[in-house]
């Protein structure tokens, strides 16, 4: 049995003392972050990616995805007893979850919350072990042109499924796509966009544009709303009853089936799993006006979803190179920094990172059960950190993370333009993470472009003759019709509504 | 008037702005031809699909009713701004210390509550959690005061 093996060779990795320290920091540290409000994954782990540099590429990457999933579980702590999502997936489980606590079954909704999240995560890593050797295999038969397309696609699904206009957001990945050429063309060695400055010759880097986009921006449009408190509910007996078990059960295990399936889609994730989730639920359920009163089928099934999700999105990154999301591309950019091309290669040529991270995900989740739940009361108090403690600190890790990376105050500069950037796109209404995706995806996607034209001789119809790009390309286009449907158009508008 | 400061017809103008720089700063790189691209074909490609986007967008916002653009507020970002690029300048020149009280300073002006007292107590407690962990625990070569230490 080839996986029993992989899966041995991963536990060997994951469970090295160094290794299991950087899972137990990730989810402490994405638990702290999903606890507290005004601060997401998407934007530590930007601050966190040029400390990454100095750890060995296992260890930082295991670090890193603990952060995203120990976000999910952080998040909805807080949804739960003081009725504020720490971070975007959890909106949902305020609706129901709140309620129970309210209604003084806080322990309860929390211990469903976190074994549900656990089994989705359980789930979510088997899927990723049996799915990557077939995806890999099929990823190895892909030419130039394929790859083009199929980088068409995962942009512009991740477009489709994203919330807000379609059109600025294909705008968004365009512009994403230019800033990715800024330096020195591979095949030609000209200097691109550099004006003449030389810290832009090795291409403009991908951490200091995030912290701007993210970090700052997230800080300034925080420091302009100022976050509301409300005071927690106190936490009662953990335990459920057995009348909410038998509701709970199988809706957790109809949000893993679907946070599952959303999770592998471009531009799915856990906040697309949780509300959609939550939505089915409502919707086969006998007793749909319990839901916002405190349902517990409303509170097992999207905590389980996003918890699926989570694992799940690593599945095309992992294999294909494609990030689905911003924090995938974000993890596509750590590996960058460490010298790893993401792609099918990795799991060929780096079999002990691939197996090892993926095993540490899931004992990083059996980790955030223990960390969770015991220590609720801890993790409560950290709520009353007013956020203008935080924000100082925020900045001040992006300023010194972004120093770190080559010891120049050039990024630190980069940061604060990026940030004023970022504030423009969210003051405008347009979305950073199609913006990062094409960052990301921009120097990849020239040069296969320009192998497959050199390949062809010029003659583009190389796209649509090679049977895997066509198939790719009519789901793409396929895509982009059915959003410019009036029918599709409001559907995704209102499954975006609760989102706000 | 206000369709055309609304938030879609302004980040239509943003996508257009963009193209038409590119365009003007990638003049002089070779196109070359669609089998031998040169350096300058993908970017002159990307520029004028923006421009098209972005002027579809404008289209879009000036025949609907589009949302208006919140009136922006000039003193968080512009004040966070200031503390990162004083954090940069200060930074090498002076070292992390100062750097870092200027930040602290500059950005807790941003918010709308500002106590010196909490202020000077979230530098102290910043600065011994940066020396441990950035110059201690990682081993970076930063000198948290320029020729002291």
């Amino acid at each position: 049995m080839d996986m029993l093996q992989n899966l041995a060779l991963g536990l060997s990795v994951a469970l090295t003392l160094q290794n299991l320290t950087y899972a137990l920091i990730g989810c402490v540290v994405g638990t702290l972050i999903g606890v507290l409000p005004g601060i997401g994954p998407v934007a530590t782990i930007a601050m966190l990616l040029p400390i990454t540099f100095h750890l060995p590429p296992v260890a930082a990457l295991i670090m890193l995805a603990g952060i995203y999933y120990g976000a999910q579980y952080g998040g909805s702590t807080t949804s739960i007893l003081v009725n504020l999502p720490g971070e975007a997936a959890s909106v949902v489980t305020c609706l129901d979850g709140h309620q129970m606590a309210k209604r003084g079954r806080a322990g309860a909704a929390l211990s469903i919350s976190a074994v549900g999240s656990f089994f989705a995560g359980t789930v979510g890593t088997i899927l990723i072990v049996a799915f990557a050797e077939p995806l890999t295999r099929m990823a190895q038969k892909f030419g130039p042109a394929d790859y083009c397309s199929l980088m068409a696609l995962g942009l512009v699904a991740a477009v489709v499924l994203a919330s807000g206009s379609v059109i600025k957001a294909i705008a968004m990945v365009f512009l994403g796509l230019l800033f990715g050429l800024i330096g020195t063309d591979v095949n030609t060695g000209a200097q691109r966009f550099t004006f003449d400055i030389p810290e832009l010759s090795d291409g403009i880097d991908f951490a200091p544009i995030a912290m701007g986009l993210f970090g700052i921006a997230e800080i300034v449009v925080n420091l302009e709303r100022r976050l509301a408190r409300t005071s927690a509910v106190k936490v009662d007996s953990l335990w459920p009853t057995r009348e909410e078990v038998r509701r709970a059960i199988p809706a957790a295990l109809r949000g893993t089936a679907l946070g599952a399936t959303l999770g592998v889609l471009p531009g799915g994730g856990p906040t697309l799993g949780a509300f959609s989730s939550y939505t089915l639920e409502k919707r086969i359920s006998k007793n749909p006006q319990e839901f916002g009163k405190g349902a517990v089928e409303g509170v097992a099934a999207p905590e389980a979803a996003n918890n699926a999700a989570a694992q799940t999105s690593f599945i095309p990154m992992l294999t294909l190179g494609i990030p689905s999301n911003a924090v995938m591309a974000l993890m596509v950019g750590a590996m960058i920094i460490q010298g790893i091309q993401p792609g099918p290669e990795v799991m060929t040529k780096k079999p002990d990172l691939f197996w090892g991270m993926i095993v540490s995900m899931w004992i990083g989740n059996l980790m955030l059960v223990i960390i969770n739940l015991p220590m609720i009361g801890m993790w409560v108090k950290l709520l009353t950190v007013p956020y203008r403690f935080l924000a100082p600190a925020i900045l001040l890790f992006c300023c010194i993370g972004a120093y770190s990376l080559q010891n120049s105050t050039f990024h630190v500069m980069q940061v604060a333009a990026f940030g004023v950037l970022g504030y423009i796109f969210a003051r405008l209404g347009c979305e950073g993470a199609p913006f990062l995706l094409g960052l990301v995806l921009g120097p990849q996607m020239e040069e296969y472009f320009r192998r497959a034209m050199l390949l062809s001789r010029g003659d583009p119809s190389v796209f649509v003759e090679r049977p895997i790009s066509l198939g790719l390309l009519i789901v793409t286009a396929f895509l982009l019709i059915l959003m410019a449907l009036p029918a599709v158009k409001k559907a995704r508008t209102e499954a975006f509504k609760e989102e706000g | 008037m206000g369709k055309l400061l609304s938030k879609d017809f302004l980040s239509g103008v943003m996508f257009i702005a963009f193209g038409l720089i590119a365009l003007y700063f990638g003049q002089k790189l070779a196109l070359g031809t669609p089998v031998r691209m040169g350096p300058g074909y993908v970017p002159r490609m990307l520029s004028f699909i923006l421009i098209g986007l972005g002027l579809v967008i404008c289209i879009v916002a000036v025949a609907t009713s589009p949302e208006p653009t919140e009136k922006p507020r000039w003193k968080p970002i512009g004040l966070v701004t200031l503390g990162v690029v004083c954090f940069g300048l200060l930074f090498e020149r002076a070292g992390l210390l100062p750097a870092m009280i200027a930040l602290i300073f500059i950005a807790s002006n941003a918010g709308e509550e500002f106590d010196l007292k909490e202020v000077i107590g979230n530098m102290v407690a910043l600065a011994i959690l940066c020396t441990l962990v950035f110059k201690v625990g990682l081993g970076m070569n930063i000198s948290i005061v320029k020729g002291i230490w």
